[in-house]
């Protein structure tokens, strides 16, 4: 194969002027359809021919309808692709050999990095239609996939660094993912073309790009554990008032900006925005994407339970057997009022909450559990007896409950003593001035006669009595 | 091959010495009699005597027929600063033939025309390693060089065996030459310098405009560091580990802007007894500010002699707990990260005691982020070590609002626990106070001395005095006649809820954001 025919799918692809399909042509991986394509293209030029190769081909083949510009534009992505190709390929090799060299996976990240630097240079001065950033975004994408395999190698190349410069301690400051960080500001470059694009014709604009981008410097900072970097893009986006409406934007940049916006605020404990935005990316998912649902609710989940107290119900649970897994032992546990039930419950599921970053948000809903334990005591203790005159309508449960009560259900729900769990008695009036402090509970305690005296209407807000 | 230098005796020194060669601090005048080849001026280091060799240099400097265009006289005169004072901060004044050495303005031109002709790399590196000899020659060949050849045949000869030649010994060839690692230069021994805080900061101000007069020329490209992109830290020469000379056990800790100096930086040996001395002065003085600017200096000089090890550890780990005494925890906080990074090579210490602390650091500043990484750090044994599980409980003891739970763990606080405990305890007794007050209507004083870990009513008393709480205590007398306060604690509810959350609003920790 010549680099003509090579480049005749690029040219097809570019005739359709779809983003996806010339991002396809640019693609690190070949299709599953013809495994062989890369070592096809890459076998169709050398290093020393590449670029007039490519250049023949441009002239001499089909014709797209591309300016001169544009075609040297597109020459000088094609032939950084061509060498990322070579570098891929020789590092695939090497790893089938099991003789990967530190350097190689570098080269790669930083071969790819030329095509992603070649997009924005071109797109930047215009060369390139506004409709590229959607290829270029798929080749930032890329681009992150490669930092963080050469990050992850760098790691083990090279476990510790020495502080460099004039540093006062020994450790520098941890960073581990040199490669992604240096993507993470491509990806700030790429998100500020977008955003800053001043062409009057909306339809021609770049900023169609700007949730999406957004989202995968989401992704990024996420996987950088450097969120709270997150935050400057949103306010960028919130205070750029040019940008087309939001509901215009295609669902699926919708739904992932809505989600991270969500987990974003559910992890500065702002649950109420956390529930807004979670719910609005739910109701906007499309339905079939399983996976991306799961993760909308695993925090949909416990943001509900702080903001509303509620639990998801056993259909939600039966329609997700991963979130099931996760969740199923604490929902039964809350509902009981089983407070061992929910520890246990919660001891198990640790590892995988703390992965998700929700287990100190569900540690907190252990109050619930606890209000309906109490409640269960309070329904326990019955009617008040009727006095003169009074109808059943009038029947009114006992108010006034010994404090020893309350302390002898948490006894029996924390499978007594041994367990090192609660068992004080100060300890229970502690748990219910908590339960009274954050209105789960209606009342006062009288230490002096032992009573908790409990209003006579809506002692458990939200629950019926 | 001319190689110009003066009279250093290449044979009188030992062949290169062992890394950590413990010498013995002087208190004399030593030296091995180095050539004199001028009268050797009165080693006083406050008020220095010029000696008549090194006027004369001075005044032959300043002369206007040796004045080279485009060297204007400032330059000059900071060059000959630069000279004269770095001779004489390794007490080699005498050991220079002044009267043949060039004059600062040559070796300004010198250097210019070095920088110009050669890539600074390469530049640098055959300055170091090969010869020499091209880079400085024009401004040399003045009729005084010539003395100097012979010489410079013994110390090229004597090169090749060299495996890394101690730059100390081409005495004034680095003078004419500059590069980046000064650090490496200078393996004299220095004198008797230390008592003198004065002479010594004029040093250091010297010594700092010197090397911001050679930096730009070295090693990295002559971008300025900021707006230089991170370079790999192995590539930077700068990096590379001194080797220290000094003999103090005291030092003051200086913010390093420059590559350190080996006689400024103490070797390992000398900072163990350092560390032993420095104990032992906390225990009886307990005074922080000396203590603290001490343990930063000896961190240093581990740090630029890439010293990581068992004692490392163990500096980092006194520093930590000493700031935590003191309640220093930016300090603390710094070094902590340190011990983190420490832990995980393995290197001994007490990782339990210091996770630990880690959580409760992170219990006082609030911050979810870093308690989830913590949390996901934690394997099950560390789960099940009574000091990691103690601060466990204390953090899951505050996050379900179990203030009682949480008041008896104070009481129970492990190690240095309880000096981090106390920075949150006052915002914890707020927030149980608040709750208190929403479920209760009134309470017996002993009743929150109890809940509230407070050692006793009074410490309780003064508590909710300074909490303006006072108006809110009543005295009863009981029928056995015995006194009693009660708190209607549903009264301060407002004032108390309004403290807490002032508590909670600002964690004001030093060197943090």
């Amino acid at each position: 194969m010549n680099m003509q025919e090579a480049l005749a799918p690029f040219q097809d692809a570019y005739a359709t002027g779809s983003a996806q399909a010339v991002a396809d042509f640019l693609s690190p991986d070949p299709p599953s359809r013809d495994p062989g394509r890369l070592y096809d293209f890459w076998r169709a030029s050398n290093e020393d021919k590449i670029e007039g190769d490519v250049r023949y081909a441009f002239k001499y083949g089909r014709t797209s309808g591309m300016s001169p510009g544009e075609a040297t534009a597109w020459l000088d992505i094609v032939v950084c692709y061509w060498r990322a190709v070579d570098k891929i390929l020789k590092a695939d090799q090497a790893k089938n050999q099991g003789k990967l060299s530190d350097r190689q996976l570098m080269d790669v990240y930083d071969a790819w990095k030329d095509i992603t630097s070649n997009f924005i240079k071109y797109i930047s001065n215009g060369t390139l239609p506004h409709w590229t950033v959607f290829t270029l975004y798929f080749t930032a994408n890329n681009l992150r996939k490669f930092a963080i395999k050469a990050d992850e190698q760098l790691a083990k190349a090279k476990p510790v660094a020495f502080s460099a410069g004039f540093q006062d301690d020994v450790v520098s400051a941890v960073k581990k993912s040199e490669k992604l960080e240096e993507a993470a500001r491509v990806f700030n470059r790429i998100f500020a073309l977008c955003l800053g694009d001043r062409t009057p014709d909306m339809m021609q604009s770049r900023k169609w790009g700007v949730y999406c981008i957004a989202n995968l410097q989401f992704k990024t900072y996420f996987k950088l554990k450097a969120i709270s970097l997150s935050k400057n893009v949103v306010r960028s986006i919130e205070a750029q008032n040019d940008l087309p409406a939001f509901h215009l934007y295609p669902a699926s940049h919708r739904v992932t900006y809505k989600y991270y916006l969500g987990v974003i605020s559910f992890l500065q404990e702002d649950y109420t925005k956390a529930e807004s935005c979670l719910t609005e990316a739910l109701n906007l998912c499309y339905a079939k994407s399983v996976k991306n649902k799961e993760l909308i609710l695993t925090y949909l989940i416990p943001c509900r339970l702080i903001t509303q107290h509620t639990v998801p119900t056993a259909e939600l649970l039966n329609e997700f057997p991963h979130l099931k897994r996760l969740f199923g032992g604490l929902v039964s546990s809350i509902r009981k009022g089983d407070l061992s039930g929910f520890d246990k419950a919660l001891a198990e599921g640790e590892p995988e909450f703390v992965k998700r970053r929700v287990f100190l948000t569900l540690e907190r809903s252990r109050d619930i559990a606890l209000r309906n334990l109490l409640r269960k005591v309070f329904l326990a203790e019955g009617w008040e007896d009727l006095k003169e005159g009074q109808t059943e309508k009038d029947r009114i449960r006992k108010s006034r409950i010994p404090t020893a009560h309350f302390v002898a259900a948490l006894r029996i729900g924390t499978a007594g003593a041994g367990s090192g769990q609660v068992v004080e008695d100060d300890e229970v009036e502690c748990l219910m001035a908590n339960m009274i402090y954050k209105g789960l509970m209606k009342g006062y305690i009288s230490r002096e006669h032992g009573m908790v005296v409990l209003n006579k209407k809506g002692a458990f807000p939200g629950t019926g009595v | 091959m001319s190689f110009p230098t003066s009279t250093v005796a290449w044979s009188q020194y030992p062949m290169q010495p062992p890394a950590y060669t413990s010498v013995p601090a002087r208190t004399t005048l030593p030296r091995p009699a180095p050539p004199p080849p001028a009268t050797p001026a009165p080693a006083t280091p406050q008020k220095v005597e010029w000696s008549p060799a090194v006027r004369a240099y001075v005044s032959r400097a300043f002369d206007a027929e040796n004045a080279i265009a485009g060297i204007s006289q400032a330059e000059m005169t900071e060059k000959l600063r630069a000279i004269i004072s770095s001779f004489a901060e390794r007490d080699a004044l005498d050991a220079v033939d002044w009267p043949n050495h060039p004059l600062p303005q040559e070796i300004l031109r010198a250097e210019r025309a070095a920088a110009k002709s050669l890539h600074p790399q390469v530049y640098q590196h055959s300055a170091l390693m090969t010869s020499p000899n091209e880079l400085a020659n024009p401004p040399f060949d003045t009729p005084q060089s010539k003395k100097r050849k012979s010489q410079d045949k013994d110390e090229l000869q004597a090169r090749p065996a060299e495996a890394s030649i101690p730059p100390w010994r081409r005495t004034n060839l680095e003078d004419r030459i500059t590069y980046s690692n000064a650090h490496n230069d200078k393996r004299h021994k220095k004198n008797a310098l230390f008592g003198d805080t004065a002479s010594k900061l004029d040093q250091a101000d010297l010594e700092k405009r010197k090397q911001r007069f050679q930096l730009p020329k070295s090693g990295n490209k002559s971008t300025p560091p900021w707006s230089s992109p991170r370079h790999d830290s192995d590539s930077d020469m700068s990096t590379a580990p001194v080797i220290g000379t000094n003999q103090s056990l005291e030092k003051s800790y200086f913010r390093l802007t420059a590559p350190p100096k080996a006689e400024t930086v103490r070797p390992l040996h000398v900072l163990e007894k350092s560390l032993a001395m420095l104990t032992k002065k906390w225990k009886a003085e307990k005074n922080y500010n000396y203590i603290c600017n001490q343990f930063k200096s000896l961190r240093q000089d581990l740090t630029v002699q890439h010293i990581k090890n068992a004692f490392t550890v163990k500096v980092y780990e006194i520093h930590a707990r000493v700031a935590l005494e003191k309640g220093d925890l930016g300090e603390y906080n710094q070094c902590q990260t340190q011990l983190k990074a420490l832990y995980s090579q393995k290197l001994g210490g007490n990782p339990a005691e210091f996770t630990a602390y880690r959580i409760l650091y992170f219990v006082y500043t609030c911050n979810k982020t870093d308690m989830n990484d913590l949390l996901a750090e934690l394997t099950p044994a560390d789960k099940t070590h009574p000091w990691i599980k103690h601060a466990l409980n204390v953090r899951s003891a505050l996050a379900l609002g179990n203030y009682h739970k949480f008041f008896r763990l104070y009481l129970d606080a492990q190690n240095m626990g309880g000096y981090l405990m106390d920075m949150f305890i006052e915002r914890e007794r707020l927030h149980a106070l608040a709750n208190i007050s929403r479920a209760y209507t009134n309470v017996a004083q002993r009743f929150l001395t109890d809940e509230l870990g407070f050692e006793n009513d009074d410490a309780c008393r003064e508590f909710l005095d300074s909490h303006g709480a006072q108006h809110i205590i009543d005295e009863k007398v009981d029928e056995q006649g015995a006194r009693q306060f009660r708190v209607k604690v549903r009264e301060g509810a407002a004032v108390f809820e309004s403290l807490r959350a002032a508590a909670f609003s600002k964690v004001d920790i030093k060197g943090q954001i």
